[in-house]
């Protein structure tokens, strides 16, 4: 008995100084610059674009990453084909690679000289350094995310409510529609919140395939670099801001869950 | 009706192997077999969740091999009910309904109009599982495909159920597959049984058939026979005659001479505690009681005779007219005809 209480002194204790270590520096962000970060917002209007700017990009981001991902991890959590297990692990590369590196590789594939470049460019589309270039590195680095959690969503629906759908009448599509979706629905919202804070995030493979227009976690780096740590100070602390809003809905999201399940 | 022709097909490792029985239209199948026999995969490939990778289905006289689930007119019900759980019990019930008015009707037979306001999720499995059937019945299907359907609700409630789905299966001439692990449940509603084990059909046909005539010893013992001795047949002044050991059983009927196994079921077995008075019974055996086991409405009596063990079963108040103890002499009694050769 003695000896398991010990156990649990022991785990609480560096369960406490990990959650500290997380949370420490946020808090101590937001003390400083918060306020400050928030009178910002009526004065600073790069801040506000800026901000504007990363949450449209993050939004159009994740709805592309559902708009694919969500077909990708229906495919992946409901049929065995050959290559699945290479698919699980090309998705998971660009959460492997670090994030500058995804911007190197993305600004090789979609830059001027490259083939596609060349070509979005002849269609009047230019990726490099507009909104676009932000739209595809934040898909890069997100929607793995998206799939993963929309693939477990889609597996906790169990098949053979499915498969009672489908004896009472309905098509594979219907059945989809009627069960399977509003059963996965959860799952699916999570995973699209967690897409866009990861979104609203990234910093290493924008920063190389669109340094302008700024993303707030770029306008951030460029106070810092270009005006010290007092004017970097309230940008980052209004990012902090914009990151808690996804984090706070996914969790009233779980409670919700919790309740249902109750 | 149900055909199924050399029916095959694969879950992971396990797979039904060239499985083959008939249920007559309106008439009503059981299965039977062990946990893991593939009693659930089997309704599954004739419900269409589940492709056959071989033979032939033909259900209500079409060839259903390549149908679509949604096509083959099935209600199919799960041990577990499976009910759709963002929906309401009422939304549960309508959901392939065609008809408003009979859905309810048929939710009223099975008492599930009283819970149509729950959650689904607040339901017992009991509750569950009436639900589960009266969704399966509120569109009428042409055939119904139950899986242990009633083994969450208490046995008064059981009952009931089981006389609603009968009744309905009647009135609709419904043919009906009902997949169980009660040997009581298949021999009371079955018109046919289906003996299924590790994919493949042991035995199928009318269950008192299949009850009295098993093809082989682990069908008897699966059927719950209790006397089941290896041996041979030898013609003795004409007669035949089964010895296993020290054991010499008089058989009926043309039995030819050979090896094979013996079955008595316990039920033919008559018990005495003085020896009887001739009689037309053949076989009269006397032994040492070595064990007295009281199995549901029944006690079991086991005797020890020439190196074998019988058993015989007998109700509850004839064990308590004959009060017999372990080590009493009990006379066991049966007629030629109650042994089973295989």
């Amino acid at each position: 008995m003695r000896r398991s209480n010990a156990i649990g002194v022991g785990a609480a204790a560096a369960s406490s100084l990990l959650l500290l270590f997380l949370v420490l520096p946020v808090v101590r962000l937001v003390a400083a610059a918060g306020p400050q970060g928030a009178a910002r917002l009526w004065s600073d209007a790069e801040l506000r674009q800026s901000l504007a700017l990363t949450a449209l990009t993050a939004t159009a981001a994740t709805l592309l990453a559902a708009l694919g991902g969500a077909p990708l991890a229906w495919l992946l959590a409901r049929r065995a084909f050959r290559g699945r297990a290479l698919v699980a692990a090309v998705l998971d590369l660009p959460l492997l690679i670090p994030h500058p590196v995804a911007g190197i590789a993305l600004l090789l594939l979609l830059g001027r000289g490259s083939a596609i470049g060349s070509s979005l460019l002849s269609l009047g589309l230019r990726i490099v350094g507009t909104p676009l270039g932000i739209i595809a590195a934040m898909l890069f680095v997100s929607a793995p995310l998206f799939v993963s959690g929309a693939r477990e969503a889609f597996a906790r629906v169990d098949v053979r409510l499915e498969g009672v759908a489908r004896t009472l009448g309905d098509s594979p599509w219907r059945a989809f529609r009627r069960v399977t979706l509003p059963l996965a629905a959860r799952g699916l919202i999570a995973s699209g919140v967690v897409t866009w804070a990861r979104a609203v995030s990234e910093f290493g493979a924008i920063v190389i395939l669109a340094y302008n227009p700024k993303v707030v976690s770029v306008l951030a780096y460029d106070r810092f670099t270009g005006f010290g740590l007092s004017e970097a100070l309230p940008v980052a602390a209004a990012l902090v801001v914009l990151s808690l809003i996804p984090l706070t809905a996914l969790r009233a999201l779980r409670m919700g869950d919790e309740r249902a399940v109750a | 009706m149900i055909s199924a022709a050399a029916l095959r097909a694969r879950v992971g490792a396990f797979s039904l192997e060239d499985v083959s029985f008939d249920v007559p239209g309106g008439a009503y199948g059981v299965v039977i077999g062990p946990t893991g026999s593939g009693k659930t995969t089997l309704l599954e490939v004739i419900s269409g969740l589940l492709p056959q990778t071989g033979g032939l289905l033909t259900l209500n006289g079409r060839d259903a091999t390549r149908e679509a689930a949604d096509a083959r007119g099935i209600g199919l019900v799960y041990q577990l009910g499976f009910l759709f759980p963002h929906l309401s019990v009422e939304q549960n019930v309508m959901y392939g309904a065609t008809d408003a008015a009979l859905a309810n009707t048929i939710a009223r037979r099975f008492g599930v109009d009283a819970l149509y306001a729950r959650s689904v999720r607040s339901l017992s499995g009991g509750e569950r599982q009436l639900v589960a059937l009266a969704r399966a019945l509120a569109r009428r299907p042409g055939l119904l495909l139950l899986d242990e359907p009633f083994s969450a609700l208490d046995p008064p409630r059981r009952a009931a159920a089981r006389r609603e789905v009968r009744a309905i299966h009647r009135e609709w001439g419904l043919t009906t597959l009902h997949v169980t692990h009660d040997f009581a449940e298949a021999g009371s509603l079955g018109d046919v049984a289906v003996l299924l084990d590790a994919g493949r059909v042991l035995q199928s046909g009318e269950p008192a058939d299949v009850f009295r005539h098993p093809k082989t010893p682990y069908v008897a013992e699966f059927l719950g026979a209790e006397n089941i001795f290896a041996g041979g047949v030898t013609i003795e002044d004409g007669a035949a005659v089964f010895h296993s050991g020290r054991l010499a059983i008089h058989v009926a009927g043309a039995a030819t001479a050979g090896p094979c196994h013996a079955i008595i079921r316990a039920e033919e077995i008559l018990i005495a505690r003085t020896s009887p008075a001739p009689s037309s019974a053949r076989n009269q055996f006397e032994g040492a009681v070595t064990e007295i086991a009281s199995v549901g409405p029944l006690w079991r009596v086991t005797i020890e005779v020439n190196g074998a063990t019988l058993v015989a079963a007998l109700t509850t108040y004839s064990a308590n007219e004959l009060a017999l103890r372990i080590g009493d002499t009990a006379f066991f009694t049966f007629k030629a005809t109650a042994v089973h050769l295989c």
